[in-house]
């Protein structure tokens, strides 16, 4: 089970994956709604795996990826975007995430992704 | 016509005889004893170990016929690529993305698709894809990032063992809008004709994400009540169907005396 950071700039969004997550054992350490937030956060709480939605304001998810994997090679992100925008993929992949879901998502198969990834 | 082992249904039996698969027909021993050619098949569903066939120039009818992956599988590919059916010579990724999580080693597959009455098949050298019809969320067409090309594609997503699964065809853009028309007509009973209220659409997202009535009572802040009249709008406009009916009881004074007592302690 892992220490968890969830990045999405709408409310439901995050709590629907910190119900999910946490239904699936996980600890959700922490929470921001755009890529600087998550970065400061991450700094701050060192979680094993971040959970970053692509379209934020300010700082974008692959913005806020890329300075998540300058500061810490070694961070776990798994990529979280809406329907249609799965071009992103190659983009985040090559960025450093580790893993990408699409909304709208079910529960169990986000799961399974978080779990490979922090197993791997 | 090389011959098989396989049972098939006969009045309400299963029994085994053997069948004939051929280059333009396949036949089935006694007690049918039926010589079926290819092209007279308007409809084939595969289900574990089993396939069911209808033909005739009618259409009424229907073959059930059980064998190994092996057997099956070779007459189904016949069937695909010479059925009385919708057919085209594409590229597909099934699935592509499962649960809203992409599958990192989908890839496309050149074969051939068929639109029949009640689903669509995939079917390539190593696959086989049905996606029924009825079990068809929804049809877009979209572009999608191929070797570094934006190119026009049809996003099928359905629902397979409970899970929703995306799936995507590739092929000219004249031909794409030919199978997006057609499949648009074929599955247009499921489409949504009516406006969604923010609050139902928010209960149908979690419902889809796996939630339960009580975490998404805690979510959205809903009574008991709210989620109710929620869910009968989902239900009456077909977008959702009831799984179980749970109780929610309380106790008795015989229930409350039976608590009492069991929380007595020994010493009193």
């Amino acid at each position: 089970m892992g220490r968890i950071l969830i990045v999405d700039d709408t409310m439901f969004m995050r709590t629907l994956l910190k119900n999910i997550l946490f239904s699936g054992g996980h600890d959700i350490v922490g929470e921001a709604a755009d890529g600087a937030e998550a970065l400061a956060r991450y700094r701050e709480l060192k979680p094993d795996l971040v959970t970053m939605d692509v379209v934020m304001p300010n700082v974008n998810g692959i913005e806020a990826l890329k300075a998540i994997k300058a500061s810490d090679p070694s961070a776990k992100v798994i990529m979280c975007t809406a329907v249609g925008q799965e071009q992103m993929v190659k983009l985040a992949v090559k960025s450093g995430a580790r893993g990408y879901i699409v909304k709208p998502f079910q529960a169990p198969k986000v799961l399974e992704e978080v779990k490979n990834v922090l197993s791997a | 016509m090389k011959s098989v082992p396989v049972k098939v249904e006969h009045e309400g039996k299963w029994i085994p005889t053997t069948m004939g698969i051929g280059e333009d027909r396949f036949r089935i021993d006694a007690p049918l004893e039926r010589e079926i050619p290819y092209k007279s098949v308007v409809d084939l569903e595969g289900k574990k170990n089993q396939v069911v066939i209808t033909a005739g120039p009618e259409g009424e009818l229907i073959y059930r016929i059980a064998s190994v992956e092996k057997v099956l599988s070779v007459l189904k590919k016949f069937i695909i690529t010479q059925a009385s059916a919708y057919r085209l010579n594409a590229f597909f990724m099934s699935p592509a993305i499962r649960g809203g999580v992409l599958i990192q080693d989908a890839r496309w597959e050149k074969g051939a698709i068929a639109v029949m009455k009640t689903g669509i098949w995939f079917v390539s050298q190593e696959n086989q894809v049905c996606i029924p019809l009825e079990d068809v969320a929804g049809i877009e067409l979209t572009s999608r990032e191929i070797q570094e090309k934006d190119l026009d594609v049809v996003k099928i997503d359905h629902l397979s063992e409970n899970e929703v699964v995306t799936s995507f065809v590739l092929c000219p853009m004249t031909t794409l809008q030919v199978l997006y028309n057609f499949l648009k007509e074929a599955t247009h009973d499921t489409e949504v004709g009516e406006e969604i209220d923010p609050l139902t659409g928010q209960v149908a997202m979690l419902v889809y994400s796996g939630m339960d009535s009580s975490t998404i009572e805690n979510m959205l802040k809903l009574s008991h009540k709210d989620l109710d009249v929620a869910y009968e709008k989902l239900l009456g406009m077909g977008l959702a169907e009831v799984l179980y009916i749970r109780k929610e009881v309380q106790l008795t004074a015989k229930g409350v005396r039976y608590i009492s007592e069991t929380v007595k302690s020994p010493m009193e």
